[in-house]
């Protein structure tokens, strides 16, 4: 379960006279309960990538609360990281280790012995069908095969909860299709799923529920349907577009994706 | 503990599966040094049959045959220099000092006048230059020789003709003058480790960043300083690996040696390569801390490269100061990382004896050197490891 309140973090650019602040993020709110797939839909810039970094403990939120399973990610991080899978948007596997090495490095990390990583990655391996790859070095893995080690990566250590950031940028259909079937068998096992994402077709097909992101604030919330019907539209696109630029969030100074 | 050796065992594999930069490290730092070192042994035993010929290169020997005869009675054959001599002496292609002789030499011995006589050399041309001292020599050898017999006729001792003796004494040991020829071993294994770290260094920093790998790697409850120490670890031990590779390299370049006087000279056993890998493994140390210290703020490969060249080149150059310093070698020199190791390793190949000051002081700053890096690292991680 992953809980967060009125989020906010302010980036400061250029030095000096030229400087500026930017205000990323400003008034993010979500509750993922477990079991369920929460998306986080909002254009580029809007923020979210900045509030999946604060939960994964690489920035640290201006103001602001996240709790994972009952635990403070900002007082004690570690024990919340250790609750959490991270697939960020920039997948970074080794190029120069297998498969079977990136993710076994991480369950390394994640103070797992060798014993207790080796049933986990053929597991995971099974899940994702990825067995044919894990012996290859990741160096030439198309995306679709890099997505999916960076995603076992993120769950050798069999977490509660999963963070995934754009998680089907530069996917073909074969590999989105993939995708959502696991995350669907991680659901079914009672998991807490969290996917950033600016596609609508993604959130219609996999998300519980969905907070609308727009300019560093949360602006709306709801299952798909009740999106639709809030905005009286028929088209999921047509809603977003109204729940995200409507005139009182514009007003709201830009965000900035980093 | 575990952690950061999974840590150093994963940066380990990393790096040793970087074949192509380990063989371009290798290729250029363990198998260049043993070559120039071979290289200069057979310009040195070319130099040493030359002294052997005991030959003389003359022009006009025969309007002077007393002194053919003198040198002649000192075992040297005289030949005659090629007509262009000069010409061949300026491009190197002719390699002896000539003598030129006058026409009236004889004429002028027998007035009791001084003829006058030229050897031609090149400064340039080092071959050349070194036959000079022994021509010169020979020379003023039979100078003295026509001006004791003139004073012996005349009834006057030989000694007043001396009134100074000279003796010159070399106070360098074999060791040492051995060592201006192997002076250059310490810089071949300093920059062993330089570059044997640097691409381990900025790959595991910089590299990461770019790769975009850092992010996920930070997302880890693993502590950021175990982190950097694993990392840490592992870039040393590239630097260590490679400068044993170099320091072993040293020894078949040690048979090859043409140069007989030169193998006999050259002292390089395991106990110098010991204390060779005693000196460089903290230098190693402090090397990759501060090639990761310098990398970890840097967004690419490309910039962090940049950025090192500062301490690429201040560990390059600085074993130049002892050149350059005409006041020899100061104490502050131990202080200063590259130098100092340089130092170090020069006194081991001359066979002088090693104080705790000398061998504790750079280790000393190589240690401190590694802490405040490695501090630095972890810090920049805490802090501002992603924007």
């Amino acid at each position: 379960m992953i809980s967060v309140k009125s989020l906010a973090k302010q980036f400061t650019q250029g030095r000096g006279k030229k400087a500026r602040t930017v205000q990323a993020v400003a008034d993010v709110s979500f509750d993922a309960p477990d079991g369920s797939i929460i998306g986080l839909l909002g254009p580029n810039g809007a923020g979210k990538t900045t509030t999946l970094r604060m939960i994964a403990g690489l920035i640290e939120p201006d103001a602001g609360a996240i709790v994972v399973d009952g635990i403070d990610a900002r007082a004690e991080r570690a024990q919340s990281l250790a609750r959490l899978g991270i697939l960020s948007d920039a997948r970074g596997l080794y190029p120069r280790l297998t498969a079977r090495e990136n993710i076994a490095y991480y369950g390394a990390l994640h103070g797992m012995s060798a014993a207790q990583i080796a049933p986990q990655v053929s597991q995971i391996a099974q899940m994702l069908e990825i067995n044919d790859l894990l012996d290859r070095r990741t160096e030439g893995f198309s995306q679709g095969e890099k997505m999916k080690t960076a995603l076992a990566r993120a769950l050798v250590h069999d977490p509660k909860n999963i963070v995934l950031d754009e998680p089907t940028n530069g996917l073909d259909v074969l590999a989105t299709r993939a995708l959502r079937e696991a995350l669907r068998a991680l659901r079914a096992q009672g998991k807490c799923i969290v996917i950033s994402t600016h596609i609508m077709q993604e959130v219609e097909r996999l998300c519980d529920d969905v907070y609308v992101v727009s300019h560093g604030r949360t602006v709306a919330h709801g299952t798909v349907d009740a999106l639709l019907a809030q905005t009286g539209d028929r088209d999921f696109e047509d809603a977003f577009v109204k729940l995200a630029f409507s005139p009182s969030t514009q007003a709201l100074p830009s965000g900035v994706q980093s | 503990m575990s952690l950061i050796f999974s840590v150093f065992k994963k940066e380990m594999i990393d790096a040793l599966r970087d074949r192509k930069t380990l063989i371009a490290v290798l290729l250029s730092s363990v198998i260049i040094g043993p070559l120039v070192l071979v290289m200069i042994s057979f310009m040195v035993s070319d130099i040493e049959s030359r002294a052997e010929k005991r030959e003389v290169y003359a022009i006009g020997m025969e309007h002077a045959p007393s002194l053919r005869n003198y040198i002649e009675r000192q075992t040297f054959e005289i030949k005659t220099a090629p007509a262009d001599f000069e010409a061949q002496l300026r491009k190197s292609k002719f390699s002896n000092p000539v003598l030129v002789v006058p026409a009236d030499f004889e004429a002028k011995i027998a007035k009791g006048e001084a003829p006058h006589l030229e050897i031609i050399t090149d400064s340039a041309n080092r071959a050349a230059a070194t036959g000079t001292g022994n021509l010169t020599r020979m020379v003023s050898g039979f100078n003295q020789e026509r001006a004791s017999i003139l004073l012996a006729t005349r009834g006057v001792s030989q000694g007043s003709l001396k009134s100074i003796d000279v003796d010159e004494k070399d106070l360098a040991n074999a060791q040492s003058r051995a060592a201006m020829l192997t002076g250059m071993i310490p810089f071949f294994l300093i920059t062993a480790v330089l570059y044997g770290a640097l691409n381990a260094a900025l790959d595991s920093t910089a590299g990461e960043r770019e790769r975009g790998s850092l992010e996920p790697l930070l997302a880890n409850p693993a502590s950021r300083s175990a982190l950097v120490i694993g990392k840490w670890g592992a870039v040393a031990m590239v630097g260590v690996i490679i400068a044993v590779f170099s320091a072993l390299s040293f020894f078949p370049a040690q048979a090859l040696l043409k140069s007989e006087t030169l193998r006999a000279l050259f002292q390089y056993e395991a106990r110098e390569a010991g204390m060779f890998l005693i000196v460089l493994i903290p230098f190693a140390a402090a090397l990759a801390a501060a090639l990761m210290a310098v990398a970890i703020r840097c967004k690419t490969f490309k910039e962090a490269q940049a950025s090192s060249t500062f301490v690429i080149l201040g560990v390059s150059l600085l074993p130049l100061v002892t050149l350059v310093n005409p006041d020899g070698e100061q104490p502050w020199h131990l202080f200063l990382p590259g130098l100092g190791q340089n130092l170090v390793m020069s006194r081991v190949l001359k066979g002088e004896p090693l104080d705790a000051l000398a061998l504790g002081v750079p280790a000393l700053v190589c240690a401190a050197i590694t802490v405040l890096c490695l501090l630095y690292v972890v810090r920049t991680l805490n802090t501002a490891a992603v924007k």
